[in-house]
């Protein structure tokens, strides 16, 4: 399955990652200057096509396998597109609730920290880099490379999860806009809570992934529960490279 | 090891657990309240359970089933507790109507049903693996019929086990059915009265909830059946040894008990008065039962999610050799396109009942017009996943009907590629039809005319289904054993089900017809003939492949025969009222509008209709024990399922079969459809002969 060496995959899961980061802080300065809706969406859409196709590689779904039924390589297979399913299953509720959101707000949006906000989001992009890192390791067969890699995606996910529900939420009480306030308030809340509930899910996987690969269950031919959790960790990524613009970004702020 | 039946022994402790039960539920009702009530919600909900734990308890002992049920109330109560002492703290009101408070009952519920997972021992493999154990590809399932009260990863145990929970769940909703069928019998309130009182309701409120929980028990129902015919046929039609996930299949099948006791645990719980579309603002307004509503449609959601993930999975990857796209059953065509429609659409319905449930715990304001919120997002919302639903609904049954059809007319399915593509025609279609439910609901007014057109399309892709059934039909040597009595009976109640469509699908007709009757009429219709029929059909035609026996003819035509006539009757006589200006959804009518005798005549039918099925039923059990037994190909099938002997082999085909030919060509010379790994081998080896 892998056919480019460690250290040239590891190289491009860094160019792609400098492509997401350019393009994050130019969607910032879109927003702060000229806020021009249509770019954002555009920008969103590049982002996410970058983390599906080269972090998640949507394109092994195309991969044939002659090999037997009962082998692991083929049920690595189904497993890849049981997992695919579940997330287009899943993309329905955020999608649901995007919809909500400008069903309701429209192009406005509620006050929110934009510093924090961009903070986070950063968070959350690069944990997606050292989540590509520890999967490229584990692919190469370094279980050290992994186990750094994991552990980095861990602290930082984890510091999402602080940063949203341990600060940004205390702080938009603060000035008003609570669950109970306005429909935004309510649209923030569901939004930022629906993610953080599939952060959380995902901490906990990486955690009993990260487990089970220091006690070597895993090899370089035999990973898929690592691939498992990076494609997870990648799609709630993905998520939240919309909800952050539909959030923070997007329409004039609400009185 | 089994000397009794424990059967009766099950029966009688089913009696002292719903009167344990109800001492129970009295006694703590007076401890909360201070007051004697003999039909208090808490003394029904815990007669209800303390029932059915006894009742397993006798059937299959401590073990499955049983564990899980004792684990969802323990969990019920310590989620319950949980919360309430959390107020307590708070200094917030600790106790509520029900004993616990709302969020708590909420909490509770939620913790009850995923205790109950971890009760089952469903989700025991999933933990092993966490920790690093591996865990065998297969359980050894044990002898007899325990094996269906437990964890079973076959797909044809899960797929009986759906079937029949489908079944339990239909006669309770139609018992339902059959209480506010009686009260409409007459106009004026006969028993369902103002003075009525049981568990806190009154009897128009009483009806509301038996009416509004009819709707979703027998939705689920349905989902259920549905699934069991697809997990329990898919696999053996395409040849697959299993789904594809099956630990996922049985986690997505014992996700919905749990749902099943709280959809009915509603009921005590004040019930709730929305009907099953649970509309805000009613809705979060309604008494506390309408959160287990809630919470009940979610857990029943992801089985229907996650069923349909592995459906799509299983075909996808595990087809026979040689089974290429356009030679795969119809039936798994149909199953596709069922499984892509509950698989995304399912979300929806949950997302917008959370919604609710948050709008009332913690005052979210998503449909509250004060806050800015908007009522009509909900109903976008609901009807995405509600509208397709009917045809995941319907769809598995089409595809029995065009599946049964070629065998008992022993002709080819007419345009067989475009019955395939109808099914996947009649899925897309149906994404984009959804706002046709809300022509009077004051949406904007602009998005009428596309949904009324995109709803006439489905008419499309549904009548290349009738014109390939009439056209197999056509010059046929029909047989009519009672599967095919079933078919024959689906297609015409469907096809009445399917003209009255339109009507309502048209602005103009559809803002007089919203709310009566005769959208009661036309859906009764389409979800007998799309799958009531079908499904009996299919337990009439798979019978003999799941037991080795046969059902009993005569029985089976009598329930037919009595049911068909009744049905009719009932929905002709639903669409007339309707017509008339009946409004659908109320307890009562006004006696000057003259619908008396209708109604009459509409509920006799009703308990005709009931009465077939408890023939049904009686045949069923009744055939278990003493039906005919079946040779292996009763019905001449070219399916490979019917090749092999009755009942089903545990590993489904110890040879493999390659796919050689054409799936429905019946009456054609020297043509086939499977062969079997070593009817090859017998002729390379005569080849050898004759060579050598």
């Amino acid at each position: 399955m892998v056919h480019v060496d460690k250290k040239e995959a590891l190289n491009l899961g860094a160019i792609i990652f400098a492509f997401l980061a350019v393009l994050t802080v130019l969607e910032f300065f879109i927003a702060i200057t000229i806020g021009a809706v249509m770019l954002l969406v555009v920008i969103a859409l590049v982002k996410a096509g970058l983390v599906g196709y080269y972090y998640m590689h949507i394109y092994r779904l195309n991969l044939e396998d002659e090999s037997a039924h009962e082998s692991y390589g083929y049920k690595t297979g189904t497993n890849r597109l049981g997992l695919w399913l579940f997330l287009l299953s899943d993309g329905f509720v955020f999608a649901g609730l995007a919809i909500a959101r400008f069903n309701l707000l429209g192009l406005t949006r509620p006050h929110l920290n934009q510093s924090l906000g961009l903070l986070v989001t950063a968070v959350l992009l690069i944990s997606s880099f050292f989540m590509n890192r520890a999967e490229t390791s584990m692919e190469h067969g370094d279980r050290k490379g992994f186990l750094l890699g994991i552990s980095l995606t861990l602290v930082l996910g984890i510091g999402f999860l602080l940063g949203v529900v341990g600060v940004e939420w205390p702080q938009a009480i603060e000035e008003g806009v609570t669950p109970a306030s306005s429909a935004a308030g309510a649209i923030f809340f569901m939004m930022t809570g629906m993610h953080a509930f599939h952060v959380l899910t995902g901490v906990i996987l990486l955690l009993v992934v990260m487990r089970n690969g220091a006690r070597g269950l895993y090899s370089g031919e035999k990973h898929w529960a690592v691939e498992a959790a990076a494609v997870y960790w990648h799609f709630v990524d993905v998520v939240w490279i919309f909800f952050y613009p539909a959030l923070y970004l997007i329409g004039t702020l609400l009185a | 090891m089994k000397t009794k039946n424990p059967v009766p022994r099950s029966f009688l402790l089913l009696l002292i657990g719903g009167v344990l039960g109800y001492g129970l539920g009295v006694g703590l009702d007076v401890l909360v309240t201070g007051q004697l009530d003999f039909v208090a919600p808490l003394a029904g909900l815990f007669a209800l359970l303390g029932t059915v734990l006894a009742f397993f308890f006798g059937l299959v002992g401590y073990w499955g089933i049983t564990r899980g049920l004792v684990f969802q109330v323990v969990g019920t109560l310590a989620g319950g507790l949980f919360v309430t002492g959390i107020r307590a703290l708070m200094g917030l009101p600790a106790f509520g109507g029900f004993f616990f408070s709302e969020p708590a009952w909420v909490f509770g519920a939620l913790v009850g049903g995923l205790a109950s997972l971890v009760g089952v021992g469903v989700v025991s493999d999933w933990f092993k693996w966490a920790k690093g154990e591996q865990t065998p590809e297969h359980h050894h399932d044990p002898e007899g019929y325990v094996k269906y009260f437990g964890v079973s990863l076959d797909h044809k145990v899960i797929g009986i086990q759906y079937t029949v929970t489908a079944l339990v769940l239909m006669g309770i909703g139609g018992l339902f059915a059959m209480i506010f069928r009686t009260e409409l019998a007459a106009s004026q309130l006969q028993f369902l009265t103002t003075t009525f009182r049981v568990f806190d309701q009154n009897g128009l409120q009483f009806y509301n909830t038996l009416m509004s929980l009819h709707g979703i028990i027998m939705i689920i129902s349905i989902l259920l059946g549905v699934a069991g015919m697809i997990n329990y046929l898919v696999p053996l039609l395409i040849g697959a040894q299993d789904m594809a996930f099956p630990r996922l299949n049985a986690f997505s099948y014992w996700i919905a008990v749990p749902a099943g006791v709280l959809l009915v645990s509603a009921l005590f719980l004040g019930g709730f008065d929305t009907g099953w579309t649970g509309y805000p603002p009613l809705s979060t307004r309604s008494p506390v039962g309408i959160q287990m509503f809630f919470l009940g449609v979610f857990l029943a959601g992801w089985s229907s999610i996650l069923g349909g993930l592995n459906l799509l999975a299983t075909v996808v990857r595990m087809r026979a050799k040689g089974m290429t796209a356009f030679r795969m059953p119809i039936f798994a065509w149909a199953a596709i396109a069922t499984s892509l429609i509950s698989m995304t659409a399912t979300q929806l319905i949950g997302l917008s009942f959370q919604l609710v449930m948050f709008q009332r715990l913690l005052g979210m304001g998503f449909f509250d017009a004060t806050k800015g919120g908007n009522p009509v997002l909900f109903q976008h919302m609901f009807w995405f996943y509600s509208h397709p639903a009917v045809y995941v609904f319907v769809l598995p049954g089409l595809g029995v009907i065009s599946e049964l059809l070629p065998v008992f007319v022993r002709k080819p399915l007419y345009g067989y590629r475009w019955v395939a593509m109808s099914s996947l025609g009649i899925a897309l279609v149906g994404f984009l039809v959804w706002a046709h439910h809300m022509f009077a609901s004051g949406m904007n007014e602009y998005l009428r005319v596309p949904f009324m057109y995109s709803t006439l399309l489905v008419a499309v892709p549904t009548g290349v289904k009738f014109f390939s059934w009439v056209a197999t039909l056509w010059k046929g040597k029909i047989e009519t054993p009672t599967p095919m009595l079933f078919v024959l009976g689906a297609i015409l109640v469907f096809l009445l089900g399917g003209l009255s469509g339109p009507p309502h699908g048209t602005i103009s007709v559809d803002l007089h017809l919203t709310d009566t009757y005769f959208v009661v009429g036309h859906f009764h219709d389409t979800m007998f003939g799309g799958y009531v029929f079908p499904f009996f059909a299919a337990l009439y035609y798979w019978f003999p492949k799941a037991t080795g026996r046969r059902m009993n003819e005569r029985l089976g035509k009598l329930h037919f025969w009595l049911m068909t006539p009744s049905f009719l009757v009932l929905t002709f006589g639903m669409m007339r009222v309707g017509l008339l200006g009946m409004r659908r959804r109320i307890a009562d009518y006004d006696p000057q509008l003259g619908f008396d005798l209708a109604h009459l005549i509409m509920t006799i039918a009703g308990y005709l209709i009931f009465i077939s099925v408890v023939i049904f039923v009686y045949n069923f059990f009744r055939s278990l024990k003493h039906g005919e037994l079946a040779e292996n190909n009763v019905w001449n099938s070219r399916s490979p399922e019917w090749q092999v002997p009755s009942p089903m082999p545990v590993h489904n085909y110890d040879r493999t079969f390659e796919v050689v030919g054409e799936p429905y060509d019946y009456g054609l010379d020297g043509s086939k459809y499977v062969q079997f790994e070593d009817e090859t081998i017998i002729e390379v080896e005569k080849i050898k002969v004759i060579e050598g």
